[in-house]
């Protein structure tokens, strides 16, 4: 017992320096004095970090990412909770179809996705690159906000609101004042999973860049292709406090991991 | 249960439809390119084209040689790691599980980008080995399969040590013990009660991690390069550099059924073990 | 159940609308297609000055030329982009596939003060030379002697250089002169490939961005790379004794070019830029600050830029280059006996 009592906390810290180390070494890296990205960092200056906003197209693709990551969680969500609602409220024809279809997106390799949204729906019917971005992740998030919302649906005994129907409530009526009151949570949490998810896609977008539309992922590659500073070792670090905080706050406040 | 199936379908076909318009449609045209005839008919030309070339063979196997392997390698570590956590004290776990899901939240590009400062002949690895006295010169690790490896197991890792952590917490708290106290020792009780119990968590893990491997394109092309390709990085450069659109969607269906293939695969082993157990009891 | 199908029907319409509304265009934009190097200066130097002169608003795709030309390829029938710039070779390949214009040169004024090298690189009048390069090997001093392209590949070398993938616009070249070291310059550059792939595991990468080097240079990953002028700026920033390599084979090289997609929308407008790109001040500019070799002979420089740059004429033609058509004809070919040779 106690060749295992310091074999787990071994195991475990091992696991975790494997886990969270080269994250540590971004960080370091970010406050490098030093040219390159290096660990040891040569010297202490938070230049990388200031030049993180000095850079146009950081600022571009940040927006574009923040509004693909928005806009595209929220109208998976809007897509997504009317499906959910179907499939564990409804007897649903062809229920597993609508389950798959749904869900597909996210199997298939995102390279793919991308490729095909570039060859198929880009190129002859004239979509904008913005537009087709937000259809894909879109598309992308689909999945996880169907998942997370029908876990927090099953979790709701769904006799509330056939009670509310039956006391003549409309059901729609019974939807926003019961059921929506009661999966808030669930969809905090989908929207949380979402939008990290989609702010951090790199595949599917990697052929949906046109001229001054690219996502912050596929910019900070760009921007790596030219220059090797640490920048972007600053800029990674930014946006992983970012993720971090909103996950933090989201659990503090809601209990996020129980839906995840 | 509702029962009126207008109502039902007006609210999942938005969803659905939009799922296969966007989606389904644009994918399934993209992979029927790669059986097209150049005359117009059907066939598997583009594939036996593919398969001849002594390159892309070696491509398709390193894939899949990388993706069993990340996949079993996370299954190892993430039952050890899982099984620690589980039996950690309340407060202490949901901070330990924090620290495991942290590295989800963070850009793969920059995680990827770590690894060549980490695993460079100058990096720390090399340094640590060499105050070790393990090597004598630098190892070279940087653009080769291994670098691939540890940068897709460092992705995706914690997936499976989640999966399994929730199989694990799932199951009946004293079935270990009372192995034990039967007599089992370690690996049996491994063997016969926690795999069997867990399987569906390792099902879920071995189906995230195989498939994350298939998809990430980053970590092969930064730590890989035009050096060790991987069937990701093929398809991108077949696509941006020869504009070969037919090798591409090859090359996506291959991906498509390799992680269909590993699914159903894995989702086998699990109830053949299951089958076996019942046979034994 | 019709509230229902409202409410879905909006929610729709709300996304497909939210959608649209950053795509929204100002009315007159002059779309380019350029190489990601030094977007930072270009636009200080080039962008935004014009874009004043102009009154209209300048939209920068960046990428290498291959993906770009890639891209224009696939947006042939509806171009996106009104003005590029890419290789020589690339050009002469975007000439044959019809995707590009014959250039009206008449209404650029600064066109007589460009190097008759540079006026029309491919005979064919759809592209015009603004910048040209050497290509040399970027070597740390004090591990290694490169006096011919051929030293790279010794095997005390081999496993600390970086060499460029065939598919770069530094990989024919680089061949070429290797097949010249080792006597054997035939234009499918066989003799060249086949070295590369005897010494294959031990050559550290097949770089296909230039910018990686420079990490690898200071982690002493590498000692050396076959690389063009334009990337060797922050070397020299490194601290460490990295030297540009002059061979007994010579120096290679390449010319950048601008072109016209066909049908582009906004003509008039990219010529204007065009014009702007290639006057005096602007080509002054870009070689004080280490960018870009002027093609424009007025130019003057002091002896440190010159130093830095691959600067006059009769340097430039100095180096070896690759004839596009040689390029274009044989690259089907290199590539695929890259692929067998080194690729595996």
């Amino acid at each position: 017992m106690t060749a295992q009592r310091l074999f787990i906390p071994f195991i475990l810290f091992l696991v975790i320096a494997f886990l969270i180390g080269p994250f540590l070494i971004i960080v370091a890296a970010s406050f490098s004095a030093g040219e390159t990205l290096a660990f040891p960092p040569q010297g202490f200056s938070l230049r990388w970090i200031a030049k993180v906003f000095t850079v146009e197209s950081f600022r571009a693709s940040f927006g574009m990412s923040m509004f693909l990551a928005i806009g595209g969680t929220a109208a998976a969500l809007i897509l997504g909770i009317p499906a959910s609602y179907a499939l564990s409220r409804y007897k649903l024809p062809g229920a597993e179809i609508v389950r798959t279809v749904v869900s597909a997106p996210i199997i298939v390799p995102g390279i793919i996705v991308g490729l095909a949204l570039l060859r198929y729906i880009v190129v002859p019917f004239q979509v904008g690159i913005t537009l087709a971005l937000f259809l894909a992740h879109t598309a992308l998030v689909l999945p996880y906000a169907v998942r997370v919302v029908s876990a927090s649906l099953e979790n709701l005994r769904s006799d509330i609101e056939e009670a509310a129907v039956l006391l003549g409530s409309s059901r729609l009526g019974a939807f926003f004042r019961v059921v929506m009151p009661n999966i808030r949570g669930g969809i905090l949490s989908a929207f949380i999973l979402g939008f990290v998810t989609s702010f951090n896609q790199v595949p599917v977008s990697l052929f949906l860049s046109g001229p001054g539309v690219r996502t912050m992922p596929i910019d900070m590659i760009a921007y790596m292709e030219i220059v090797f500073d640490p920048s972007v070792a600053a800029l990674s670090s930014l946006l992983a406090f970012m993720s971090i905080g909103i996950v933090f706050a989201a659990e503090r406040f809601l209990g996020f991991s129980r839906y995840v | 249960m509702f029962q009126n199936r207008a109502e039902a379908l007006a609210l999942a076909l938005p969803a659905a439809i939009f799922a296969a318009a966007v989606f389904l449609v644009p994918v399934v045209i993209l992979l029927s390119d790669g059986f097209r005839n150049p005359t117009g008919g059907w066939s598997v030309s583009a594939y036996i084209e593919f398969f001849s070339n002594p390159l892309n063979q070696a491509v398709f196997l390193r894939t899949l040689k990388l993706g069993a392997l990340v996949t079993v390698t996370a299954a190892v570590i993430g039952y050890a790691a899982a099984f620690a956590i589980v039996n950690l004290e309340p407060g202490m776990k949901g901070k330990v599980t924090g620290l495991v899901v942290l590295p989800l939240m963070i850009s793969p590009v920059a995680r990827t980008y770590a690894w060549i400062v980490i695993l460079g002949r100058t990096g720390i690895v090399n340094e640590a080995f060499q105050a070790l006295g393990l090597t004598q010169a630098p190892l070279r690790i940087l653009f080769s399969e291994t670098a691939i490896f540890i940068g897709l197991l460092q992705l995706f890792l914690p997936l499976m040590i989640i999966s399994l952590i929730s199989a694990l917490e799932n199951m009946p708290k004293d079935a270990v013990p009372a192995a034990r106290v039967l007599g089992a020792n370690w690996l049996q009780v491994f063997w016969k009660v926690i795999l069997p119990l867990t399987k569906e968590g390792l099902v879920i893990g071995g189906t995230l991690v195989f498939t994350g491997c298939l998809t990430a394109y980053i970590t092969p092309a930064i730590l890989g390069g035009s050096k060790v390709l991987m069937l990701e990085t093929l398809l991108y450069q077949q696509v941006s550099v020869s504009n070969n659109f037919v090798a591409a969607s090859v090359i996506a269906f291959i991906l498509i059924a390799m992680s269909f293939a590993a699914n159903i695969l894995l989702k086998r082993v699990a109830t053949a073990r299951n089958k076996q157990r019942r046979a034994a009891a | 159940m019709n509230k229902v199908i409202l409410a879905s029907g909006t929610a729709l319409m709300l996304t497909a609308m939210a959608a649209l509304s950053p795509a929204m265009a100002q009315d007159k934009t002059l779309t380019i297609s350029v190489y990601a190097l030094s977007q930072d200066e270009y636009k200080e130097i080039v962008y935004d000055p014009f874009q004043e002169i102009c009154g209209c608003k300048l939209v920068v795709e960046t990428g290498n030329s291959v993906e770009r030309l890639a891209k224009m390829e696939a947006n042939k029938a509806n171009p996106v982009i009104d003005m590029a710039v890419v290789s020589m070779a690339d050009a002469l390949s975007a000439a044959r596939a019809g995707l590009i214009d014959k250039i009206d040169t008449a209404k650029l004024e600064n066109f007589n003060k460009l190097y008759d090298i540079a006026k029309d690189p491919n005979g064919d009048g759809m592209s015009i030379g603004y910048t040209f390069y050497a290509t040399s090997i970027a070597y740390r001093s004090d591990k290694m002697k490169i006096e011919s392209w051929a030293d790279l590949l010794k095997p005390e070398y081999a496993s600390h250089i970086a060499w460029p993938n065939v598919t770069t616009n530094q990989g024919p070249p680089a061949l070429y002169m290797l097949g010249q070291a080792l006597g054997k310059d035939t234009p499918d550059l066989a003799a060249a490939i086949e070295a590369v792939g005897d010494k294959k595991d031990e050559i550290v990468t097949f770089y296909e961005k230039s910018s990686q080097l420079v990490q690898l240079m200071k982690q002493e990953e590498i000692w050396a790379a076959p690389i063009g002028r334009f990337t060797w700026a922050p070397f020299t920033k490194l601290g460490l004794p990295v030297e540009w390599a002059t061979p007994k084979e010579g120096q290679t090289g390449g010319m950048n070019v601008m072109i016209m997609p066909k049908g582009g929308k906004n003509a008039d407008l990219a010529l204007q830029f065009m014009d702007f790109w290639l006057s005096t001040e602007v080509q002054t500019k870009l070689a004080e600050k280490f960018i870009d070799s002027p093609a424009n002979k007025d130019v003057k420089v002091s002896e440190e830029v010159a130093n830095n740059l691959t600067y006059g004429e009769e340097t430039a033609k100095s180096l070896k280059l690759i004839p596009s058509a040689v390029a274009l004809d044989n690259r089907a070919g290199w590539i695929k006996s890259w692929n067998e040779k080194v690729g595996q």
